[in-house]
């Protein structure tokens, strides 16, 4: 039993060994691919305050391929023509009797780019807030501006989940994610964009003046002042208040745009596509591509189009149409999207075209109808189709206004024209014709919202 | 020569002082099949209750001494067969000893624990084991997983198309997981390897969507089926306890092939076959009033588009695009050699193989070059250790099928669009653009790449020490462990010359991916085996430490210079991916056996693990199991001519699965934008609670061996509930952030596994041996408390999932929606099965003819048939342009249930036979051998076998067992333009030296 002993000896130093780098230790694993949210929240740095706020303008983009395919096929300004999926056809045109569920294709249960993209951008601008707010490494107007910039690109992204839904009502209590607060009223959603635009306004005035103290992209490349920032903010302020009615509030803020009557419609800030490691420009399409996917000018816009518009030029014909086939029947695209020169082209969010018209439909709305035409009239020139010469009444002013409205703004990436025929009560003059498709007014609460409710009713 | 090899080792089995005697005595025997009296070369003869033994030659024959002048009682053992017990005496010491072959496997050991075995028939739960016959007997089959069909009562295959190099995945006793894989753990002669199904990059560049539609292969592919002696299944906790926090799903214990002491045996097997796919389903035809109703519409556009048609009809030839890309024939080969051997002290088994097969698409194929070395070696008396060593080079070339999104890169997306009047093939060189879809299909495929090469090394090490031995009790150390090391490198390549990269703003995509996975894991454990009374018991203490550590890089180049595949040579490059993860783990264990003379056996057994994937990676989770087996026939009052063996079981266990890496987390994640970088709040919110995915299973079953073992039934009963299911409770979307994993669910699996198997005739010229497999299974989600969602596949629109209280996780809902049903959509079916069933049968005629078959049966359980949609959006499905209604509107625009816009009508039932296998050889008399070869060659074997073939089934689409979603654990059942299934026929040729 000699050599047990040594072999019991032997095991025995060997486990000994073992024990002594300790096999049963297991770490803690830190994430080894990204910081942690945490990392920011308490005495972040200057350039960690900057990642975020770049953040912010990333999120701030988040809606922009949503919206700009689906909302601008319910205004039928385009029709997304896939061949991969028929439902880009047969669902969000409505076709054979579809509405809109909580759970509707393209949006998911969370709504996707129209809704919970857009509330991402605003818990963004939270974080953003409040990692500066904890911060002693800036200073108070360097925080200020962070506040001013967190706030404007709030107030922009609460009226895309408060138009998608319209009438069923947005949360704007999201502050605490595990207690958002009731939905309120689209009245009410648009009140809170419009008071943090203001609360925006104020906290840029106490923001010093000069360059804003963080790099922006070159989205913002004409507005990286204080200055610059708060004409931008106010031209936010300037469609909001035009979607609550507030028509003189929309020449107050038209005032401290940076309309420009006599300056480039296309001027304002945009979102930057620069290809990778950003992504490409996505409504970008090569000319005349060979492909059954892309983005076509619905035959309305074409139909309706007075000719020599040079805003035409937005539209390119193709050699050969595009053709889709569904269980809805056949649509065809003889035009596409050519305002994007290469797929690195920035997309514009607002622009003076935009703010012009806007001040027209503020003037027409409170009855000052040469301030209106003058307006209208300067859209009119610029698109070479001569001067407005039909009646000065409201009514024909709106109508010429919705119009040049349809054109100027076409295919942004917003959905203008769904969402102004909604504002006019006009969603029965846009064309189903085409498509034999419905025009939906505005879409139920996600699922998520509904099962989050039930949730937190257990 | 054989008879100048005299085969005299006299085995030992543990070498103790034996006191010397004058008395002694030697018998002599010869041990032989009782059927074929072919002689059992190696069968062990024991003297019971002693230590001393001997082994049978090549002629069956053996001597051994007794050391006294007493009686003694012989047990004659062979692999496989029923052991004997002869008494003998000095009066009689020539043995004739005729064994008859173990048809129910009641002597088979398998593996129970992390350092214990036990005897089947002691055996308290219902696991399978395969063997190595059973695997790989009757066809060849290209992965070992793929082997495992219809063999394992519980288990449910899938695979995600019929693309060479695997993809498959094995769902164990139901669903375990709801939001994990749901995958067994698979333990390869004691390592821990991967199985995951590996990022290509394909869904990338085709635009279909995350990894998960990659079609990628798992990486049990690598394996070569045929080193295999065994594979146990534990199907759940109960069973697999020990194993701790990854055993939720069960665990598959592969046992590669070992040497034997004896002659140096060389083998070389060579297997030529074809594969042809094993359904297709036709295209429609069209006509001019096809035309005219397809392409409608009043626009002028339209008008023109239906001109240019009825143009292209009038002149172009039919093509049969499905019969184009799918129909062809593809060769297979498949070659092994085995070199065994050994000495007393040191024993090896090495083998190599190379499998060469290709895809019944052209430029797709599959390529494993295998090396194994298994080693073992007794350093001392005390010592044994065993190294097993396998290198591993597979290339995979899968192809473009599946999902694709605005990419055209899928080859079943474009059947079910082009037109068969349109010729889509090079003219001159120059492919023809495709007008009716983003891609031309003939170019991608001549041209695209889609590969995947893997190198790797699993090594595994082994050393048993005997610390203490008395003559009733002895003390074991083992200490096992071993590597994985994984390199998976990966391309999707797109030429720059294709139409939907002439249709981009940088033509030419190239995505090339490197893939790192690490696993290591180290074990050690004490056995204490001691005689209590009448009782042996078996106690042992250990522990176990794992670590997984994993690395991606994914980069991609757009805009390509002309033929080039180097990233350097891409106008716009992209760090697509870079992820790491790593992952420790350990866990201790205890474990108690007690066999009261083979009649009760008992188990208790506890281990305790901790994780740093948990949310606090410091807390033990603890393990209990239970188990007990009661041998009725082997208690005295038992007196039954007709049962040999009654075995009522009951066992109870814990399991767990692990939480999914990152779960913890709450990480601000990178975001490029106009040349900047931004840190974005994700839209997960970690959980820091977390806690793994309990469950426990209670299981229950009868065994029992009829007519002199001659029949076998297996009969179990388990109930599993998985407890803290991890789902993502999906919170407001207002607050900006998505998902939180937790804890919130309750999954209940009950299911009945029956298993017959038994030699029907057994005579000397014919033997049929059959074995008829039934399981059903029924999941169910006992409690949710996070919302009812729906989740899974293409959305509501197409067929979805539900998860709600009170339903099967298997529920498919969708379109239209409906307030008064939870989740607020309609219910088109399950896709559960009702239940399964193989049958197995092998007919033995003569010495030499073997003929096997396997047959599937599923009855029930539905799919997501998304080709028919596609196909239907084509006008391009078999019988499109009928109208069976005769309302004007063709089929193909009317699919079933009214009002024909919703998701029922692409929820079809999947049941289905399936002639899984069929095998038929011929073992060449040894005498002809020996005529014709001398003593050079000792077997030759020959065989024709056919894998996948005959499917009988309703289902609507290539496979109804392939699923674009494979690998997850609900929505597996989703088919989306899948690569065909193969058909496949061998001839087979071995030759052992």
């Amino acid at each position: 039993m000699k050599k047990g002993k040594i072999y019991f000896s032997l095991s025995l130093l060997l486990s000994l060994s073992i024990w002594g780098c300790n096999p049963l230790n297991v770490e803690e694993i830190l994430d080894p691919n990204n910081p942690s949210v945490s990392s920011v929240s308490n005495n972040a740095t200057k350039p960690q305050i900057q990642f975020v706020l770049t953040g912010l303008e990333s999120r701030h983009r988040g809606y922009v391929t949503n919206v700009s395919q689906a909302w601008n096929t319910f205004g039928r300004e385009i029709w997304y023509l896939n061949g991969s999926d028929p439902r880009f056809q047969t669902d969000w045109l409505g076709q054979n009797g579809r509405v809109p569920d909580r759970s509707y294709f393209g949006f998911g249960n969370t709504g996707g780019g129209s809704y919970a993209a857009p509330y991402q951008a605003i818990n963004q601008a939270s974080v953003l807030i409040s990692a500066a707010q904890n911060s002693s490494l800036i200073t108070e107007t360097e925080k200020r501006a962070v506040y001013g910039f967190a706030k404007m690109i709030q107030g922009y992204q609460f009226m895309i989940p408060a138009n998608f839904v319209y009438n069923n009502g947005i949360r704007i209590d999201v502050s605490d994610p595990l207690n958002p607060g009731p939905f309120v009223s689209y009245s009410e959603a648009m009140n809170h964009a419009k008071s943090l635009l203001d609360e925006a306004e104020s906290e840029f005035s106490a923001a010093g003046t000069g360059n804003f103290p963080f790099v922006l992209t070159s989205g913002f490349a004409q507005f990286n002042t204080i200055a610059g920032l708060r004409q931008v903010n106010n031209a936010i302020l300037a469609r909001a208040n035009a979607y609550r009615n507030d028509w003189q509030g929309v020449l107050n803020a038209l005032n401290g745009s940076f309309m420009n009557l006599n300056g480039n419609l296309n001027t304002g800030p945009s979102h930057p596509y620069a290809g990778p490691p950003d992504v490409f420009n996505p409504l970008f399409y090569l000319p005349n591509a060979a492909t059954n996917t892309i983005v076509v000018v619905h035959p309305s816009v074409l139909e309706d189009a007075t000719p020599n518009d040079n805003r035409l030029s937005k539209f390119f014909q193709r050699a050969n149409p595009v053709t889709i086939s569904t269980d809805a029947g056949t649509l065809t695209g003889t035009h596409q999207d050519a305002r994007w020169a290469t797929n690195t082209a920035a997309i514009p969010f607002i622009k003076n075209e935009e703010l012009i018209l806007l001040k027209a439909e503020a003037h027409a709305n409170l009855d000052q109808f040469a301030d209106a035409v003058a307006a209208i009239n300067i859209i009119r020139q610029a698109a070479g189709i001569g001067v407005y010469s039909g009646a000065t009444t409201r009514a024909a002013l709106i109508d010429e206004i919705l119009y040049q409205r349809r054109y100027s703004l076409w295919a942004e990436p917003w959905g203008h024209r769904w969402i102004d025929a909604r504002r006019y009560d006009r969603l029965n003059e846009i064309p189903t014709s085409f498509d034999g498709g419905t025009i939906f007014t505005q879409f139920p609460h996600p699922q998520a919202e509904l099962s989050w409710d039930q949730y937190v009713g257990n | 020569m054989r008879k100048t090899y005299k085969f005299s080792a006299v085995l030992v089995l543990f070498f103790l002082s034996v006191g010397w005697t004058f008395a002694q005595y030697t018998v002599t025997g010869t041990v032989i099949d009782s059927r074929t009296g072919e002689p059992l070369i190696g069968s062990n003869i024991l003297v019971k209750n002693t230590t001393t033994g001997s082994v049978a030659d090549l002629d069956g024959k053996f001597t051994l001494n007794i050391s006294s002048n007493n009686e003694a009682v012989l047990v004659i053992s062979s692999l496989g067969y029923l052991s004997q017990s002869i008494t003998v005496s000095p009066t009689y010491t020539n043995l004739q000893i005729a064994l008859k072959e173990d048809a129910t496997n009641l002597e088979e050991v398998v593996i129970t624990g992390l350092a214990s075995s036990v005897k089947r028939s002691n055996l308290a739960n219902a696991v399978s084991s395969v063997s190595a016959k059973d695997l790989t007997g009757t066809t060849t089959v290209q992965t070992t997983d793929g082997a495992l069909y219809g063999k394992v009562a519980g288990a449910t295959i899938r695979s995600n198309g019929g693309a060479p190099g695997g993809g498959l995945s094995i769902q164990l006793r139901g669903i375990s997981s709801l939001s994990g894989a749901s995958q067994p753990l698979i333990i390869l002669d004691g390592v821990y390897i991967n199985n995951s199904f590996q990022r290509t990059g394909r869904a990338a560049v085709s635009g279909a969507g995350g990894a998960n539609q990659d079609d990628g292969a798992n990486r049990l592919a690598d394996l070569n089926p045929a080193d295999i002696e065994t594979i146990e299944v534990l199907k759940g906790p109960s069973a697999a306890a020990i194993y701790g926090t990854r055993a939720n799903a069960g665990v598959i214990i592969i046992t590669t092939k070992r040497g034997s002491e004896g002659k140096t045996r060389v083998s070389l097997s060579q297997d030529i076959g074809f594969a042809k796919p094993l359904r297709l389903l036709g295209v429609d035809e069209w006509s001019e009033e096809k035309i005219n109703f397809f392409w409608s519409g009043d626009s002028e556009a339209n008008r023109l588009r239906r001109a240019t048609e009825l143009e292209r009809f009038r002149q172009g030839d039919r093509i049969d695009y499905e019969d184009y890309f799918y129909n062809n024939t593809a060769l297979l080969s498949n070659t092994r050699m085995n070199i065994t051997g050994g000495t007393e002290k040191t024993k090896f088994f090495i083998s190599g193989n190379i499998t060469s097969e290709d895809g019944t698409v052209k430029n797709t194929g599959f390529d494993r070059y295998s090396i194994r070395a298994n080693i073992d070696h007794k350093i001392s008396d005390r010592i044994k250790m065993s190294v097993s060593s396998n290198y591993i080079n597979s290339k995979t070339d899968r192809g473009f099928t599946g999902n694709q999104n605005n990419s055209g890169a899928s080859i079943g997306y474009s059947i079910a669009y082009v037109p068969n009047y349109f010729d889509l093939r090079p003219e001159n060189g120059v492919y023809p653009t495709n007008p009716y879809f983003a891609e031309n299909p003939v170019a991608l495929t001549d041209n695209a790449i889609n590969t995947s090469e893997v190198n790797r090394f699993v090594q595994a090490f082994n050393l048993d020490i005997d610390l203490l031995k008395t003559s009733n009790s002895f003390l074991k150390a083992s200490i096992a462990g071993g590597l994985d090391f994984l390199q998976n490198s990966t391309m999707v390549y797109l030429p720059e010359f294709l139409q939907s990269q002439v249709a981009s703003a940088n033509p030419g995509d190239l995505l090339l991916g490197k893939q790192e996975s690490f696993n290591s894991n180290f074990q050690a454990a004490l056995v204490y085996n001691w005689n209590l009374g009448s009782v042996n018991m078996n106690s042992q203490a250990g522990m176990v430490r794992l670590d997984f550590r994993n690395s991606s890089l994914f980069n991609r180049g757009r805009g390509l210079v002309p033929g080039q595949t180097n990233l350097r040579q891409a106008t716009v490059q992209e760090i697509n991916e870079h992820f790491v993860s790593e992952i420790q783990e350990a866990g201790v264990f205890l474990q108690q056996e007690a066999n009261w003379d083979d009649k009760i056996i008992g188990t208790v057994g506890i281990r305790w693990d901790k994780s740093s994937l948990s949310g606090d990676n410091s807390k033990l989770y603890s393990f209990p199991r239970a188990s007990l087996a009661v041998n009725i026939a082997n208690f005295d009052f038992f007196n039954s001519s007709v049962i040999n063996q009654l075995k009522p079981r009951i066992a109870y266990g814990e399991t767990a699965g692990p939480v999914a890496f990152g779960s913890i987390y709450t990480p601000l994640q990178g975001a490029n934008i106009g040349g900047l970088l931004g840190s974005v709040v994700s839209n997960q919110f970690g959980n820091q609670n977390i806690l793994p995915e309990t469950a426990t299973e209670l299981e229950f079953g009868v065994d029992a061996s009829l007519f002199n073992n001659r029949l076998s039934i297996e009969a179990t009963y388990y109930i599993k509930n998985a407890q803290n299911n991890i789902q993502n409770l999906n919170l407001s979307p207002s607050v900006g952030v998505n998902i939180t994993p937790s804890n919130e669910a309750e999954l209940q699996n009950k299911g009945f596994e029956l298993g017959i198997s038994g030699t029907i005739v057994e005579k000397s010229s014919f033997k049929w041996f059959s074995r008829a497999l039934y399981w059903q299974n029924r999941a169910l989600i006992t409690r949710l408390d996070i919302p009812t969602y729906i989740l899974g596949a293409f959305g509501s629109g197409l067929g979805t999932f539900l998860y709600a209280e009170g339903y099967p996780p298997t529920s498919i809902v969708g379109t239209p929606a409906n307030p008064d049903n939870p989740g607020g959509f309609t219910f088109w079916g399950d896709a559960q099965p009702k239940f399964n069933m193989s049958f197995f049968n092998t007919f033995s005629i003569r010495k030499n003819l073997e003929l096997s078959f396997l047959l599937d049966w599923r009855k029930g359980g539905d799919n997501i048939n998304l080709t028919s949609f596609l196909s239907d959006g084509g006008g391009t499905t078999n019988g499109w342009f009928d109208d069976d209604d005769g309302d004007g509107i063709p089929n193909g625009r009317q699919r079933p249930p009214a009002p024909f816009n919703n998701a029922g009508r692409w929820v079809q039932d999947a049941s289905f036979v399936k002639v899984r296998e069929i095998g038929l050889y011929y073992t060449v008399p040894r005498a002809s051998v020996a005529s014709a070869f001398g003593g050079y060659l000792e077997n030759v074997k020959l065989g024709v076998s056919a894998n996948n073939v005959f499917l009988f089934t309703k289902y609507e689409g290539y496979d109804p067992e392939t699923s674009t979603f494979g690998a997850r654990s609900v929505d597996n059942n989703v088919d989306i333009a899948p690569y065909p299934t193969p058909r496949r026929i061998f001839f087979h040729v071995t030759l052992d030296f």
